[in-house]
């Protein structure tokens, strides 16, 4: 097993950390019984990393996600994006930084059906109050940055599965966080289209976006820089495929 | 973006918002119904007394104004010392008795309601065509007596206080012009009626009418205290009662009071009905977008943010169903107004249902609390909802 | 008839007028109360009469007490003894009427008024053998100057008042009736759409349509069936409510609300057929969708 502490080359070491976790646990009763589904995981991304985590069903690595999205909370532990603690925040302040710190991508798209594809990248904007003018203008530059630029104004069921979940990325794009996290990306999507998506997180991870996958698919973790194997709540093996550095040509 | 979305939402399913539309405009149409009712009567009966101008109605000891055919007698005199009283500045008696006219074409009587009063001080009818009695001999018929005697404006006609079947003789007879038509603002619709001078009419009746009176309306100084006038006149003399707008209306409100008890009833079902069938849509919307709205609240849209467009969803419902039905509740109040004005006896301008705007707006922005009440459960179930775990469950669904 | 007399009369004097209904033009009565022990010399023998239960409450009148009674208030008139309180009668005509009734002999009636041998009307009674109506014929076609009527048509015309507040109800029956079934269709649609997943999924296993129609139909049946027959239940305890109610205000016996078993046949079966309606068009909305579409796919 490799130190997940020791797994960024030293070129590596002089971009800031942008998540930083440490022993972080989650526990859930069943039937009265704790259940760990994360146990004392800790874990360090640096800026401009691609991340995938991979293991078994019920490993704990979708858990792991919503942890570090702040959309569940920790039984303990600690884990900082940004410097920040996420793990501690209210309510309120975890509701913002879904909002600003961190993007999030589904695995079942999500996206609102009454809403046009361009209207879908400005909800988190709106909710951001940035102003109509310029988040209409990000909108569709985002979905041209994902292929998208002809379709701003279709709604979802006028959309393939793969145009969805290109909308998905363009929203968790929006308010430019820290870090995108995805949540198995190409899950419900054909070998094509899951493959076009991997050439997208390519694409957005060598423009600098900073990017955590949770997958079961080969493709996916063989294309991300570094790719840390969770087994029974635990990282058990975290291996870099690719330095840093490699992501300047 | 949200209300966007509150929108949308209800657009998206046309058919289940129409029907909810639907059952709450009904709710609101019988809501305002039933606000009409509950007021109405009582402010048509207020219009009616006030319109006539006097404060006091003086009668016999224990009745009501033309209650009965009890009539004071010595009408001169007991008017002569109301009106002497300082805070009393018009006293206008009446005398109510039958009026009995013969028809040359057929030999038939027509009965109908006499009125005898001082021409110049009544509030009893309404001139629509024609002049005011100037003279003993001139009288003032409604277009119903018109009707009914085949007369015109004009006419010179033979009249009686009196008829006696047996002989077909009429009794108290005298000939008078017809020099007015009115409308009587206090009798049904249909019913036949006629004025005199009060004079005249006594004199029509002989000895039973002499000097009598049926209610003497008085008219108080403005800034006069009312009730105290009323207690000083009913003590003065043992013969009679007075009774003020406010017992007026207190005595109409007990008679009817079966009608705004009703009105009471059915507007609070209506609130019930219009509450239950907004909640129960905003329920079943939110429980089919527990998805939707926990992806929401993954993404940063603050929790309130929530509450507001599930929230919204309930008050358009309400606003859209209160709009509509204001209009069909002004229709059907039109339908149950026109079966009540039936009503044996009852004035034919008054108004059970009466349209004010403020209890309308009372009313229906009640129905409006109660639609963004409707919707604050649910509203803040789908706010509440623990993210991950309604990620999970609707990913498995 | 109006009459208001007011407060309890022991020891004091006070005087009200009663005044008797159109119907008896000629005879006006005039009731003097005094204090019970405070018997006037009578100017005639003392003859009996009967006072309602409302008077007698008012005035603090019972059987056995003596009062004066005269054509008009201050006058010297008759001592009369009470002998029996009348309970009100269950006329619907009389219900919201605040009067008080005196009943005395006719012949008493008539020298205090000082009528003469006049009455305002009869009461006719007819061998059971015979009609109403052809007594009332056979009355009137030898009447010089009056008219019989059978008593039916004298209800009829007396009851105006409650034809009217009948038609009322019925019309606040008829939009009760619209916005339930509005209610029902809305709720119906709700619930059933609500559960279109399962449907589909019904559909895909096979369900024919016809049997999911069937389902839902019954499904919604049985609810309008349970819900009426509990509806009727609170019906027939606002009913007693109602009239306990009522009867209390206008101290009558009248009924004013009955629940008949027509009327709850009627109830149930509309409610029945609004059931069926409904589940009918909801049923028929979510089978009209391919199952895919149902399940989501």
């Amino acid at each position: 097993m490799t130190d997940p502490h020791a797994s960024s080359s030293r070129a590596a070491d002089v971009r800031p950390l942008v998540l930083s976790a440490r022993d972080v646990r989650r526990e859930y009763p069943v039937a009265g019984v704790p259940v760990q589904a994360v146990r004392g995981l800790s874990l360090d991304v640096r800026e401009g990393e691609w991340v995938a985590i991979v293991g078994p069903s019920g490993c704990g690595k979708s858990t792991l996600l919503n942890l570090l999205g702040a959309i569940d909370r920790p039984s303990a532990g600690r884990i900082e994006i940004r410097g920040e603690d996420v793990a501690r925040l209210g309510d309120a302040a975890a509701t913002r930084f879904r909002l600003t710190g961190v993007g999030f991508v589904f695995q079942r798209f999500y996206l609102m059906p009454t809403l046009t594809a361009a209207e879908n990248v400005e909800l988190p904007m709106s909710e951001a109050k940035v102003p109509r003018a310029a988040r209409e203008a990000r909108a569709r530059e985002l979905l041209a940055y994902v292929g998208l630029g002809q379709r701003a104004d279709h709604r979802p069921f006028q959309l393939s599965g793969g145009e969805q979940q290109r909308v998905a990325i363009a929203r968790a794009l929006a308010n430019r966080p820290a870090l995108l996290l995805a949540d198995e990306p190409t899950g419900e999507l054909d070998a094509r289209t899951g493959t076009e998506m991997i050439a997208l997180l390519d694409r957005l991870n060598r423009d600098g976006t900073t990017i955590v996958t949770v997958t079961h698919d080969e493709e996916l973790a063989s294309a991300a820089r570094r790719v840390v194997h969770m087994r029974d709540g635990a990282i058990v093996d975290d291996v870099v495929k690719r330095p840093l550095e490699d992501l300047a040509r | 973006m949200m209300l966007r979305l509150a929108f949308a939402t209800l657009v998206r399913r046309r058919a289940r918002t129409a029907l909810t539309v639907a059952g709450v405009t009904v709710a609101a149409a019988m809501l305002l119904d039933m606000v009409m009712l509950g007021s109405g009567m009582r402010e048509s009966f207020r219009g009616f007394i006030e319109q006539q101008g006097f404060q006091l109605r003086i009668t016999p000891r224990g009745t009501m104004p033309f209650d009965s055919e009890t009539t004071v007698g010595g009408a001169a005199a007991l008017a002569e010392r109301i009106a002497a009283d300082p805070d009393v500045v018009r006293v206008a008696p009446l005398l109510g008795t039958r009026i009995f006219t013969r028809r040359a074409a057929d030999d038939s009587v027509t009965a109908g309601f006499l009125l005898g009063l001082r021409p110049e001080v009544q509030g009893d009818y309404v001139l629509a065509e024609g002049r005011e009695i100037a003279a003993d001999d001139e009288m003032v018929v409604n277009g119903a007596w018109l009707a009914a005697t085949g007369h015109a404006l004009g006419d010179t006609v033979e009249v009686a206080q009196g008829w006696e079947p047996q002989m077909r003789r009429l009794r108290g007879a005298r000939t008078v012009r017809i020099v007015g038509r009115g409308r009587f603002v206090m009798l049904a619709g249909g019913e036949r009626a006629a004025a005199l001078r009060i004079g005249t009419v006594q004199a029509m009746g002989g000895d039973a009418l002499r000097d009598r009176a049926s209610v003497m309306l008085v008219a108080t100084r403005e800034g006069a205290a009312i009730e105290a006038v009323r207690r000083r006149l009913e003590a003065s003399d043992p013969r009679i009662s007075a009774l003020s707008t406010a017992a007026a209306l207190k005595f109409v409100d007990e008679r009817l009071s079966y009608f705004r008890q009703l009105a009471f009833i059915l507007a609070s079902v209506s609130l019930a009905v219009g509450f239950l069938l907004v909640t129960t849509l905003v329920t079943v919307s939110v429980n089919e977008r527990l998805g939707e709205i926990a992806v929401m609240r993954a993404i940063g849209v603050a929790r309130w943010r929530i509450v507001a467009q599930v929230m919204a969803e309930g008050v358009a419902l309400s606003l859209v169903g209160a709009v509509l039905g204001v209009g069909l509740g002004l229709v059907t109040a039109r339908w149950l107004n026109g079966i009540l004005a039936a009503f044996p006896g009852l004035p034919a301008a008054f108004d059970f249902f009466l349209f004010e705007p403020s209890a309308a707006f009372r009313s229906l922005g009640l129905l409006v609390l109660c639609g963004i009440a409707a919707g604050a459960w649910p509203a803040w179930r789908a706010a509440t909802l623990p993210i991950a775990q309604t990620l999970r469950e609707e990913a498995v669904a | 008839m109006s009459g208001a007399c007011p407060e309890r009369v022991r020891p004091a004097y006070r005087s009200c007028i009663v005044a008797l209904p159109p119907r008896v033009p000629l005879l006006v009565a005039s009731l003097v109360l005094a204090g019970p022990l405070a018997a006037q010399a009578a100017v005639a023998p003392e003859r009996t009469i009967a006072i309602d239960e409302r008077l007698a409450a008012t005035a603090g009148l019972s059987v056995g007490d003596r009062v004066v009674l005269g054509p008009v208030a201050g006058a010297p008139g008759d001592t009369v003894r009470i002998v029996a309180i009348t309970r009100r009668g269950a006329d619907p005509s009389e219900v919201a009427r605040s009067e008080f009734k005196v009943r005395l002999h006719l012949e008493h009636l008539q020298s205090l008024a000082g009528s003469g041998d006049r009455v305002g009307r009869f009461a006719v009674q007819s061998s059971p053998a015979s009609s109403p109506a052809a007594v009332s014929a056979a009355i009137n076609a030898a009447a010089f100057g009056f008219r019989a009527y059978p008593a039916a048509e004298v209800a009829v015309e007396t009851s105006a008042t409650f034809r009217v507040v009948n038609r009322f109800h019925r019309a606040i029956g008829i939009i009760t009736i619209v916005a339930s079934a509005i209610f029902l269709l809305c709720i119906t649609l709700l619930k059933v759409d609500e559960r279109r997943r399962d449907m589909g999924a019904l559909r895909l296993l096979g369900i024919s349509r016809a049997s999911v129609v069937r389902a839902v139909v019954l499904e919604s049946s049985l609810v309008a069936l349970v819900g009426s027959v509990m509806g009727a239940g609170i019906g027939w305890v606002a009913s007693w409510l109602v009239n306990w109610h009522y009867q209390g205000v206008y101290a009558t016996p009248l009924r004013f609300a009955i629940v008949t078993p027509g009327i709850v046949a009627f109830a149930v079966a509309l409610s029945l057929a609004l059931g069926v309606v409904s589940g009918w068009f909801a049923a028929q909305r979510l089978v009209r969708r391919a199952p895919l579409e149902l399940v989501g796919r």
